[in-house]
């Protein structure tokens, strides 16, 4: 193990973090194998149950389709969208006051994005929802159809978190060295081609560290939902994470909702570490 | 490739680009235009369609954040994200840098680790935070919430940090061994000062993620250290719903962190961009 | 400047962050955690709900007792009142609590302290006998006292007069039946206007516990008990003894059927996803004709309400009575509740026997002046009687005095059977599932709720 300086340097971080992660994950993980439901007094070590209850749930099954909808919908237009941003606002004269306007909603607290769109897009007095498009023939209410509101909830969060991803690619595509580009270039490649064999080759790495934030920030959002929707029509945009809320401070099943818990990051955690081995481990 | 060269040549290319930026713009702005239009008016004109374009403005919203002290979640939020900040680089610099000086399975796990962190989802860990915290005492203090966000922000700071260390060449560090300085003194005289402009994006970006959490906020904070979007949250639902209020509080608390991406906004994508490649 | 900030201030914040970190105690404090500020209790805390007024500090000095109030949202401000009780924080020893969940849960689990015993303890302030006996009712668990009443109010109907006029109907129905055929008619004459942005009914249907109240007011009445289980079995001994099991694609179906039908034909598009906030919008926009069976929150939306035609024609009707004979309910009460973990008892009771004593509850009724109360005397009193109609108020206090506070069954799992019962509704409204799979879904996760809880065990 390390004896040196390294150690003193990584010590101070491991210790904060270690104080503010191990203890909860420990915790939770006692909680999600333990009966504890605060409407029934007796708290008790339950096996597997919690787990076995969660996987036969209605909810549980709905919530990871919504959730996985929800997830690969935002993410593929985010990429899009900060990719086509990026590219298109990258060059020396691109005026900077669009990207400071393009990156504004990135200091906006997702609870404000969520009310902010909730009320655009309510179809009785929305700006959006009952003014612009029954204008344009789109008589359903976004909010109270149920694959309205899971196409509202999207919008609102590629709105709210596509800057993040597009300042990421915009700093990796500033940072591909132009002798690359003119290399290429002397042996007569079109755009398309520079775009196939310099561009995307060199921002492998920036696209994946952000798909990865990406896909961990999406398996967390809350208050976003919450606010626009609570998860509804009826369970139509209830992801996993509303229902871990729900299951802990609505239904009181503080087990429950471990178990939820520890299912979510295990199943992150597995993916991500696939996802870092293959990606991003650096050379030793 | 448009800052490769003669971008845009292609009329078609140059129109497709210009109607795809105008589309974003109209898709970025009109949320953040209808906000502040709405703090402007009176609760009936904010909920008037079609929407009144023009109008005498209203600034009594804006007087109610005064009045009604919503500056106090102004300076805790600004007193949370700034001492985050603080946190979060003397924490992470040191590690990141020393990351970036290991090489095989221990530098691998480590950052790895440190990654998962932010895995965990959020309503699983509120209650075993809130223990913990309630056990040490530190319920209902702003240091709490810095804390407890650093589990959040520190991760990304020293991912951000350790792809941008690794481009410091070693022959560096070693220059300075010969001269016979120390882990920290080069570390502090000659790692830190290259890395300004990284250091003051990863300081940007850390700031807004903190200043924009909600969920531990709100579970770790009562009277006294109330943040912004815990207001924004409480005051939607009270019975007398204020949109001009709400409205009003949310502009305001985009104006800190706007100040902060304003003015550094090329220091960002610059500090991103010198380690963003490797 | 950034490098200054970070370096130079750090240490100072870092230094006030620590002072920070120690809370001052006064001698005898009293934590609150509420909802609403500016609205309850604005007349002790001001409207920005940090201040302290004449009224408040007078009780301070008279009692020696500080009263802290902290507001939150009025969901999440459960789950910190949960987390609080839960850990035995003791953060808050007031605690505000809803008669349709968190009385029904937080008793049975054992964190809150019953308040039989301080009855006579502080009647200066508060006199069980001067308030309606309902609202006192709907915070009774198992015979005991579990919080007094504040915010609270009963099932009524606030209508446009003017639109019912104009389509021919010269008074309010009296029953579900007629109602279902007056909203048909004004929905047929609004269409045969050209007026589209106008709906005949607005209610609340968003999912979770929101919709429920007013969901189980609906099946009460066409039921004629709670119908959650066999024989209208509404406590866990009841259930217990005659093994009821859940009924919710028997009796239950009826009520809820007719809340959605409802909703779907006469409601606004988006009543799937509405909570009181959008039904009292709707109203006072002029964007609704009935407002039901919640009326108080049609009593908010005229309160803020800037078009004349709502202000001028808005009136009040008893709930419709649905075919059991009994009226549709909804019937609720925010009351406050003492923490088990209260480190001064008595001072804690002293705390909330003002906070809903009969001068607090006169500032309420003055600030809000919607026609609600928890006190006669305040009912027939200056207050509310110079702004309303004795007709007005006559029949909202017969909806108090009527109200069968138990409409929904009383047992533990109350918070969670609201949720999914008004998500049912929410999904069958929305068309996403129909009202038969709904209500099947509905049925076997109760089955297998009440298994687990062991209802069932012999």
């Amino acid at each position: 193990m390390l004896q040196d300086w390294r150690f003193w340097f990584l010590a101070p971080m491991v210790l904060a973090l270690g104080i503010v992660v191990l203890f909860p994950s420990g915790y939770l993980v006692w909680m999600s194998v333990t009966h504890w439901i605060v409407t029934d007094p007796s708290v008790y070590f339950d096996g597997v149950q919690n787990f076995a209850t969660l996987f036969r749930s209605a909810s549980f099954a709905s919530a990871v389709q919504v959730t996985a909808l929800y997830l690969v919908l935002s993410t593929i237009l985010m990429l899009i969208l900060a990719f086509g941003l990026a590219l298109a606002l990258s060059g020396p004269n691109s005026p900077g006051f669009i990207r400071a306007i393009v990156v504004m909603p990135l200091v906006i607290p997702p609870v404000v994005a969520g009310f902010t769109w909730r009320f655009l897009m309510n179809g009785e007095m929305g700006f959006l929802g009952a003014f612009v498009l029954p204008n344009v023939g789109i008589t359903t209410n976004m909010l109270a159809n149920p694959t309205g509101a899971l196409i509202s909830i999207v919008i609102a969060d590629v709105w709210s978190r596509t800057p993040f991803m597009f300042l990421i690619f915009l700093a990796a595509l500033q940072a591909i060295p132009r002798d690359h580009y003119e290399a290429i270039r002397l042996d007569g490649a079109s755009a398309l081609q520079e775009f196939w064999l310099v561009t995307l080759p060199m921002m492998r790495s920036a696209v994946v560290i952000a798909l990865l934030f990406r896909v961990i920030d999406a398996l967390n959002t809350f208050e976003l939902i919450y606010v626009m929707t609570k998860g509804g029509p009826g369970r139509s945009t209830q992801t996993l994470s509303l229902l871990g809320w729900k299951t802990a401070f609505q239904g009181f099943d503080f087990g429950g909702a471990a178990a939820l818990g520890v299912v979510m990051l295990v199943v992150t955690t597995v993916c991500a570490s696939i996802v870092y081995r293959r990606f991003l481990r650096m050379p030793s | 490739m448009s800052h490769s060269g003669p971008a845009g040549q292609n009329p078609f290319a140059r129109l497709g680009r210009l109607a795809f930026l105008g589309a974003t713009l109209v898709f970025v702005l009109l949320p953040i235009a209808w906000l502040a239009l709405g703090s402007l008016k009176t609760r009936n004109e904010a909920l008037a369609l079609p929407p009144k374009l023009i109008f005498t403005p209203d600034f009594s919203a804006y007087q109610k954040i005064v009045a009604q002290g919503f500056l106090g979640a102004f300076g805790n939020s600004l007193t949370i994200a700034l001492s985050n900040v603080v946190l979060t680089l003397l924490l992470g610099t040191p590690a990141a840098y020393a990351l970036t000086r290991i090489r095989g399975k221990v530098q691998d796990n480590l950052s790895f680790w440190v990654l998962s962190i932010r895995m965990a989802p959020l309503f699983a860990v509120i209650l075993p935070l809130y223990v913990l915290f309630k056990s040490i005492g530190l319920l209902d203090t702003r240091f709490a919430v810095s804390l407890a966000h650093l589990t959040i922000t520190l991760p990304l700071a020293v991912w951000m940090l350790m792809t941008y260390f690794r481009s410091v060449p070693e022959d560096l560090d070693q220059a300075a061994m010969l001269d016979g300085a120390t882990h920290l003194q080069i570390l502090l005289l000659v790692i830190v000062p290259i890395a300004r402009p990284m250091l003051a994006s990863v300081a940007i970006v850390v700031f807004i993620l903190s200043w924009n959490e909600f969920l531990l906020a709100f579970i770790l904070t009562s009277r006294g250290s109330q943040t912004v979007p815990v207001a924004v949250a409480s005051l939607a639902g009270t019975m007398s719903f204020d949109w001009p209020l709400i409205a009003a509080v949310s502009v305001c608390s985009m104006i800190p962190a706007l100040l902060f991406v304003g003015f550094a906004q090329r220091h960002i994508v610059s500090g991103l961009a010198s380690g963003a490649v490797k | 400047m950034l490098k200054k900030l970070l370096t130079g201030g750090s240490a100072a914040l870092v230094a006030g962050l620590l002072a920070s970190a120690a809370p001052a105690q006064a001698e005898t404090t009293i934590n609150v955690v509420g909802f609403g500020a500016g609205f309850a209790w604005a007349d002790l805390f001001g409207p920005s709900g940090t201040e302290k007024t004449q009224a408040l500090l007078d009780f301070e000095k008279k009692e020696g007792i500080v009263i802290n109030m902290e507001y939150a949202d009025e969901d999440v401000a459960r789950q910190k009142v949960l987390l609080d009780l839960v850990n035995g924080t003791g953060n808050y020893d007031l605690v505000m609590l809803g008669s349709d969940g968190a009385v029904q849960t937080y008793s049975a689990a054992g964190y809150l302290e019953p308040l039989d015993g301080y009855a006579d303890k502080a009647t200066d302030y508060f006199d069980a006998k001067k308030v309606y006996a309902p609202f006192l009712e709907a915070n009774r668990v198992d015979g005991q006292l579990w919080g007094l009443p504040y915010y609270s109010f009963g099932a009524g109907v606030l209508y446009r007069k003017d639109i019912f006029d104009k389509y021919g109907i010269t008074s309010f129905p009296k029953t579900t039946e007629e109602l279902e055929k007056a909203l048909q008619t004004v929905k047929d004459g609004l269409a045969k206007d050209g007026i589209t942005d106008v709906y005949p009914l607005t209610m609340r249907g968003a999912p979770g516990e929101e919709p429920s109240l007013d969901l189980t007011g609906f099946v009460y009445a066409y039921a004629g008990d709670s119908a959650w289980f066999e024989g209208g079995a509404d406590t866990p001994a009841k259930i217990k003894e005659t093994g009821a099991k859940p009924d919710f694609t028997g009796k239950f179906k009826p009520g809820f059927d007719t809340f959605v039908r409802w909703s779907k034909e006469f409601g606004p598009p988006g009543i799937a996803t509405h909570t009181w906030v959008d039904m009292m919008n709707l109203y006072a926009q002029g964007k609704a004709v009935v407002l039901m069976p919640s009326a108080i929150n049609g009593f908010a939306g005229l309160g803020s309400s800037e078009v004349a035609a709502v202000k001028e024609n808005s009136v009040f009707a008893p709930s419709p009575v649905g075919p059991s004979g009994k009226a549709i309910q909804s019937f609720w009460t925010f009351s406050v509740g003492m923490s088990k973990y209260a480190k001064d008892k008595e001072a804690a009771y002293k705390a909330l026997a003002f906070l809903t004593s009969q001068p607090v509850m006169e500032n309420f009724a003055t600030q809000i002046g919607w026609p609600y109360t928890t006190y006669p005397e305040i009912m027939h009193g200056p207050i509310l009687t110079g702004k309303w109609p004795k007709e007005t108020l006559d029949a909202i206090e017969a909806s108090f005095n009527d109200a069968e506070p138990h409409y929904f069954p009383y047992i533990p799992e109350l918070t969670e059977f609201m949720d999914k019962i008004g998500t049912a509704a929410s999904e069958s409204i929305s068309g996403s599932t129909t009202t038969d799979e709904a209500l099947n879904n509905l049925q076997v996760w109760a089955t297998d709720r009440m298994e687990r809880a062991g209802y069932y065990k012999k």
